[in-house]
């Protein structure tokens, strides 16, 4: 039957129930066959997949692979190592993870990781080795587990026009009750639990005692009236500084930037304690779907041009060390980086790696404190 | 159409055909058997993994697989889990109570004083659901923010001098937010419970001297009972284990149940106590639940 026949017949109501199962059956089986043609096509284009933190998602970052497979990878989100890691044992796979130093040993023990195959990455000679040889980051074959690729600090970024400083800049802003209501503080465990032991005066080696554990907890529970919001998301505290709703939050080094680049008055602070200094990088999962893909996300991430977009945009440090030839010293020092990686992170306080136990006996005091407890 | 057998004629079928032939029992499992696999795997088995979860203790990464009851014991003895039960029950109540007395007067003008085109006016009133609920509830941030709607509306009108601090990161943005993103669940039971009610019944009260409250209270209302005791459920259950309001719009003090459990199951990993709260709130929700039918029930004869 002609199609406009049918569709005549359709119009004169003459078509009959036969013909009508017909097209109903051919319609069916479309419908059917349709997945497995197009699954086809799309298996032969997939992209390999990458997660990560919040702001990496941007094609900037992937310059190498998109020209190789024409699109940006994949991309997933997490707020915090903990919950990716608990997400990937709950069976979540993906190409390539982006955990940081402290975290390396534990996610290496999880056995759902494998040593990346430096060979295989054209850019890893002209990566800075300090970042690279960290505790805990030779695998049994002398290949890395992480590969490193962001650097910078974790420290308060604050209003110089709403917060009147006492002397020196100090995480005391944080704890300063004339901001009542108006501070930010991160959401997840991890980076506030640490700089609260900077706060707090406990030395990082001594962090595991229970002693550090209840002067710690003593800390947060004392600021938490203080606090407007718990977020990991950057943007929302961008916001919240930029309308003065917040007057002071802890934050890495981008959110500072970004609100700079649009001429709002913050700074992030040079605490006198000490900054928290970290490392983050990427990991290979032992499954990953995508093998070769996965090896091009990383190679991409690491090149000068993903550096040179990084340290611009988010004022991040950058594996590369050719990445931070593009800048002269005081564009580096104004977003508080050095070409010379070992002078900040030496400066700062660096989170060493816990075992499991202390990991998650952290994460939920820190919930505790922040629902009130 | 004749068919022709596979079995030679004259021998009766035997085995499994034949008792399938023979057991309408057989058969209408059959039918439904895509069903039941679906209910199955995607509600039964989850909710036996859930209790039996709920009885392990958690081990570094792994389970202690003995059995205790310890989770439960530290849910009723530890004051933050009975906090957070308390706070997303009052929270989600005053949010399904808001939620039905709203929405009460739209389904009762649209069953009662539309009378053409109903079908456009319902469509009108849930065309805001059309949209995904986690976009509402961005949409509230927007509406609720330190620089948002009310506040800036309210800068210009001179009504405050600094912006309202409690609309955003508070219990109160949670209940507004929640009120809103389920009305569409209020509305359409509301409105079929009303629109079902025999309007002669209300005329034979007006003839028979009653006024129109007490034509509302004895006629309409108890008629419509049906309709706001399955609002009442439509929002109360899922409104009380909500996760992303809380998340977004909470504060500190704003979080509810929904969150503790989700943490269990991400940053705090302890998955036994995630499934033996899950556990508890269940349990919670049924028995408020089996508390309100009753005193409805109740409501109900007495007004009869």
């Amino acid at each position: 039957m002609d199609v406009l026949d049918h569709l005549d017949a359709v119009k004169r109501g003459t078509l009959s129930r036969r013909a009508f199962q017909r097209s109903l059956l051919g319609f069916g089986i479309g419908a059917l066959a349709t997945p497995f043609a197009a699954g086809r096509g799309m298996a032969q284009q997939a992209q390999g997949s990458i997660f990560t933190w919040g702001g990496y998602d941007l094609p900037e970052f992937y310059p190498s692979y998109i020209a190789a497979n024409g699109a940006p990878p994949d991309f997933a989100v997490f707020d915090g190592t903990e919950s990716a890691l608990t997400r990937m044992r709950s069976g979540f796979v993906v190409d390539v993870a982006h955990p940081c130093s402290s975290d390396v040993m534990r996610w290496a023990a999880s056995g759902l990781f494998q040593p990346i195959d430096t060979s295989r990455l054209s850019n890893w000679g002209d990566v800075i080795p300090e970042l690279v040889n960290l505790e805990g980051n030779k695998a049994d074959n002398g290949m890395p587990w992480l590969a490193p690729f962001d650097w910078g600090s974790t420290s308060v970024t604050y209003r110089t026009d709403l917060v009147e400083l006492e002397g020196e800049e100090s995480w005391d802003i944080l704890w300063d009750a004339r901001y009542g209501g108006k501070i930010g503080m991160f959401g997840s465990g991890g980076d506030a639990w640490w700089s609260a032991a900077i706060k707090a005066g406990v030395p990082f080696d001594q962090i595991h005692t229970d002693a550090a554990f209840d002067a710690i907890a003593a800390v947060l529970r004392e600021q938490r009236p203080l606090v407007r919001v718990y977020t990991d998301d950057t943007a929302t505290i961008g916001q919240a500084l930029s309308s003065g709703e917040l007057v002071a939050a802890m934050t890495w080094n981008s959110t500072a930037v970004e609100l700079q680049a649009e001429d709002i008055p913050v700074k992030f602070a040079k605490p006198k304690e000490g900054a928290l200094t970290w490392v983050c990088g990427l990991m290979l999962h032992r499954d990953a779907p995508n093998p070769d893909r996965a090896y091009e996300i990383i190679d991409a991430m690491l090149s000068v041009d993903a550096g040179k977009f990084m340290i611009g945009a988010y004022g991040y440090g950058h594996s590369n060390s050719k990445a931070f030839e593009a800048f002269t010293t005081e564009e580096l020092e104004a977003t508080g980086l050095s070409a010379t990686p070992s002078d900040i992170l030496g400066a700062g306080h660096f989170s060493t790696p816990q075992n499991q136990e202390w990991e998650s006996r952290m994460n939920e005091t820190y919930e505790m404190i922040k629902a009130g407890f | 159409m004749v068919t022709v057998p596979d079995v030679p004629l004259g021998r009766p079928r035997k085995g499994f055909a034949a008792w399938f032939r023979r057991s309408e029992a057989a058969q209408g499992l059959a039918l439904m058997s895509p069903t039941l696999l679906v209910l199955l795997i995607g509600i039964a088995v989850p909710l036996v993994i859930l209790i039996t979860m709920g009885f392990w203790t958690r081990e570094g990464f792994g389970f202690d697989t003995t059995p205790t009851l310890d989770n439960y014991a530290r849910i009723g003895a530890e004051p933050i889990f009975v906090t957070f039960l308390a706070r997303s029950f009052m929270v989600s109540g005053i949010a399904t109570l808001v939620t039905i007395l709203l929405c009460y007067p739209m389904a009762y003008y649209v069953a009662f004083h539309v009378h053409r085109n109903k079908m456009l006016w319902i469509v009108l009133m849930t065309l805001p659901f059309w949209t995904s609920y986690l976009l509402r509830v961005f949409a509230w941030r927007v509406v609720l923010g330190y620089e948002g709607v009310v506040n800036s509306a309210f800068l210009s009108l001179g009504w405050i001098e600094a912006p309202l601090e409690f609309l955003l990161y508070s219990q109160t943005a949670v209940i507004i937010t929640l009120t809103h993103a389920w009305a569409a669940f209020a509305i359409l039971p509301l409105y079929v419970s009303l629109e079902k009610i025999d309007k002669s019944l209300l005329e034979a009260a007006t003839d028979l001297g009653d006024g129109p409250v007490r034509r509302f209270l004895r006629i309409t209302l108890p008629l419509s009972m049906p309709g706001v005791v399955a609002a009442f459920f439509l929002i109360f259950i899922p409104t009380t284990g909500d996760f992303i309001t809380p998340a977004l719009l909470g504060g500190p003090d704003g979080m509810m149940i929904g969150n503790l459990i989700q943490l269990q199951f991400g940053p705090v990993n302890n998955w036994p106590m995630g499934a033996a709260l899950s556990i508890v709130l269940m349990l919670w929700i049924g028995a408020l639940g089996l508390v309100f039918l009753f005193l409805t029930r109740l409501a109900k004869r007495r007004l009869a």
